[in-house]
């Protein structure tokens, strides 16, 4: 007899999910429902008759750790409808950026799962947040990390958070010589960080994948060597940056693309009938409670060729590089893998960089309606931000997030796991939630079927 | 009052050493030479200045990381250059990690409030090396500078030489040697409205804060405020950047500063208190007073 389990809210990671769990009698997950409770942010719907040049700034909104995807995706959407090129200087600071705000969010990304794990040989679990050595040097490793993320974001895009540089047609600044050297130098020491910090996080990782047990809430839960392994696809656009409408073989193609209501997709009505007041934190949601994913989830189920897909680092790392590994580990590990590659593409940009050259298009053509898209390769995976501008006024604006496209394939990935370990799981696609609530519905034929809810 | 010149260490009447800045300086040639030398210290990476602009006597605010582009920014321009807007934008596209600016007492208040209350200024307070004020009774627009110098002084600006406030006098040096002197009281109303509730003459929350006044003809008064500003004037003093004399052995000395400064805080009290009254039941915010 299935039992319903719920972990409301779920921990280290950003916005507001939950975790509907049908589990068996020895509390293995049987159906896992992933779904997102940050209300909706309805940007898609402000988006209508602002300018062109708004509207991306508005879109990066939506969420404080990947805002320069956001921008970058949104802006390129624009630039997608208007047929706009823009000048290879400006592309360049654009790559400079992108890698510094993938830099930083995996380094963040490795505070938030580190508590999941022992160090190897022990078993005793780490606290990012302890004095003690190893664990303090790493802390600060990665401090230093995300430090030099951002203040390269800062230089190439104006703010390391929601950045003010990028524009319609290029960028506002072009940067000085001096700030393209404290860029590559930044870089320089980066590098040198991260492969220390790869190295660190993959021992962390293999030591963890070795393990028979971990322990949950004060109990040993057993972990399967399968952990989070789906049988979903994958989808990417570019190993590091992104596409758009206007690359000669574009990475995304929105034809392929179509969505799904909620309450096709999640499950239905229930009562939680099994309960833990040991799980950290605060314990699971009592016995009764009721729950209904169909109703609560705030995202629609974006689909790829009529089923949901996995995008983030390893998604790119196997459509790009023949990555193999399955499951959470490979997930993490494949995140672990990028850090350097952030590293020596900021490196290289900055080389071919010319500071003197020209980042700003000229003319910026208006728009006359045409669809745009960009694909950005935001760090937890594809963000595609789709246009129409007429007239240098937005006429159609849409976002399909990261975690948008990965809540349906997480949930497929929760099936046979204990219910324990469920969040290490979730966690293991960094989640940001709260872009991901959008709730526009697009059927077959590309009409807008469940418009009611956010008018 | 007492209270007119702010907080100082050290007041100094004082000269730059270096002719060349002497040649292009409005008086003793103070901010350009500290900055000149900061920066061939390492004390600052660049420093936000106003030079020349496409129009004639139109400061344009810019960040001067050479000496070279330095001097293009000697002498004073008689309206508004808004310096602070550069302060972010010089650590962002400039990469700068130590900033010199300078600007009048208002822009150094502004710097201030942006380093206590950082908003929209993220990274920006530390970044703040040395922030030099110039003396300033009010500031005009530029079409004010336009009115005054082509309609008043009869004289095109691009025949302009220098321009020049003191003596009660707002003076007009033109290329082909002629002199115009408009009394003060024609300048008055052409002054920048929002100039008249400003209670600071000698920018007293600037590291150094200098001016003409005080001091005879080619040399500045200097006042060093801070341990900041007080470590940097000495270690140029030491490198011999500046002749200086005891402010009390120089004519007309602190007197005429305190003057000034107590005449402008007494006639700008007086718009503070007549906006306080201003409409009806809707007083002009104080700025030197946080609402209740």
């Amino acid at each position: 007899m299935s039992k319903i389990v719920e972990i409301s809210p779920t921990t280290r990671h950003e916005g507001h999910s939950k975790l509907v769990l049908k589990v068996d009698d020895a509390g293995i997950i049987e159906r896992g429902d992933w779904l997102s409770i940050t209300p909706v942010r309805g940007v898609e719907k402000l988006a209508i008759n602002k300018t062109m040049d708004q509207v991306p700034k508005i879109a990066s909104r939506v969420c404080g750790i990947c805002p320069i995807a956001h921008t970058l995706a949104g802006i390129e959407s624009m630039e997608g409808s208007i047929r706009c090129e823009i000048p290879q200087d400006a592309k360049l600071l654009r790559i400079v950026l992108q890698c510094a705000n993938r830099l930083h969010s995996h380094a963040l990304h490795n505070i938030l799962i580190l508590p999941d794990f022992y160090i190897p040989g022990t078993d005793k679990k780490i606290n990012p947040f302890t004095p003690e050595e190893p664990v303090r040097s790493v802390a600060k490793r990665i401090q230093r990390l995300r430090e030099i993320g951002q203040t390269i974001g800062e230089i190439a895009g104006g703010e390391a958070i929601h950045p003010s540089n990028p524009r319609v047609g290029g960028m506002y600044k072009a940067c000085t010589p001096r700030a393209v050297t404290k860029m590559y130098d930044l870089a320089k020491e980066g590098l040198v960080l991260a492969h220390e910090q790869m190295d660190f996080m993959i021992a962390v990782l293999r030591n963890m994948q070795k393990r028979d047990w971990t322990e949950v809430g004060g109990k040993q839960i057993p972990l399967p060597k399968t952990l989070g392994y789906h049988n979903q696809g994958y989808m990417a656009a570019d190993p590091m940056y992104g596409s758009s409408n206007l690359d000669e073989h574009p990475g995304w193609d929105p034809r392929r693309w179509t969505d799904t209501r909620p309450w096709d997709w999640y499950m239905g009505e229930g009562e939680v009938s099994l309960a833990d007041p040991g799980y950290p934190i605060g314990g699971t949601s009592p016995v009764g409670t009721k729950v209904n994913p169909q109703m609560e989830a705030c995202t629609g189920v974006p689909l790829y060729d009529g089923a949901p897909v996995e995008v983030g680092p390893r998604a790119r790392l196997v459509k790009f590089k023949n990555y193999d590994e399955k499951g959470t580990w490979g997930q993490h590990i494949a995140r672990q893998l990028e850090y350097t590659d952030c590293l020596y593409t900021i490196i290289n940009a900055l080389d071919e960089y010319n500071p003197t050259g020209k980042v700003l298009a000229d003319p910026i053509p208006q728009g006359d309606g045409s669809m745009g898209w960009a694909a950005n390769e935001a760090p937890r995976g594809c963000d595609v931000h789709l246009a129409k501008v007429k007239d240098g006024r937005v006429l159609y604006y849409e976002m399909l997030v990261p975690t948008t496209w990965n809540f349906p394939t997480c949930s497929r990935a929760l099936t046979g796991a204990p219910w324990q370990v469920a969040e290490m799981v979730v966690r293991g696609y960094d989640p940001c939630v709260s872009c991901a609530t959008h709730m526009i519905v697009i059927d077959e034929d590309k009409r807008i079927v469940a418009q009611k809810l956010i008018q | 009052m007492g209270t007119e010149l702010g907080k100082y260490k050290l007041c100094v009447s004082a000269r730059s050493a270096d002719k060349e800045i002497l040649k292009k300086a409005q008086d003793g040639g103070i901010v350009t030479t500290l900055f000149k030398y900061a920066l061939e210290e390492g004390i600052i990476d660049g420093a936000i200045v106003s030079g020349p602009s496409d129009e004639p006597w139109r400061p344009r605010p810019f960040v001067a990381t050479t000496v070279e582009e330095l001097m293009t920014s000697r002498g004073t321009r008689y309206n508004l250059s808004p310096n602070v807007s550069f302060i972010k934008e010089a650590t962002r596209s400039y990469g700068l990690d130590k900033i010199g600016i300078v600007g009048t007492p208002c822009q150094m208040q502004a710097v201030r409030k942006g380093q206590l209350y950082p908003v929209g200024l993220r990274d920006v307070p530390d970044k703040i090396a040395l922030a030099i004020g110039i003396f300033c009774m009010e500031n005009f627009p530029y079409q004010s500078i336009k009115q005054l110098v082509e309609d008043h002084a009869a004289m095109k600006l691009e025949a302009v030489k220098k321009m020049e406030i003191g003596k009660g006098k707002f003076w007009v040096y033109g290329e082909r040697g002629q002199v115009v002197q408009l009394p003060l009281k024609v300048t008055h109303k052409y002054e920048q409205p929002g100039c008249h509730v400003c209670l600071d003459y000698v920018a007293n929350l600037a590291d150094v804060s200098t001016g003409s006044v005080g001091s005879p003809d080619g040399w500045s008064t200097v006042f060093v405020r801070t341990k900041n500003g007080d470590d940097i004037w000495s270690k140029a003093i030491a490198a011999g950047c500046f002749e200086t004399k005891p402010i009390e052995q120089v004519k007309p000395g602190l007197e005429l500063v305190s003057k000034l400064a107590n005449e402008k805080i007494t006639k700008n009290q007086k718009t503070v208190e007549e906006r306080a009254k201003f409409g009806v039941n809707k007083a002009l915010r104080n700025p030197y007073i946080s609402p209740k």
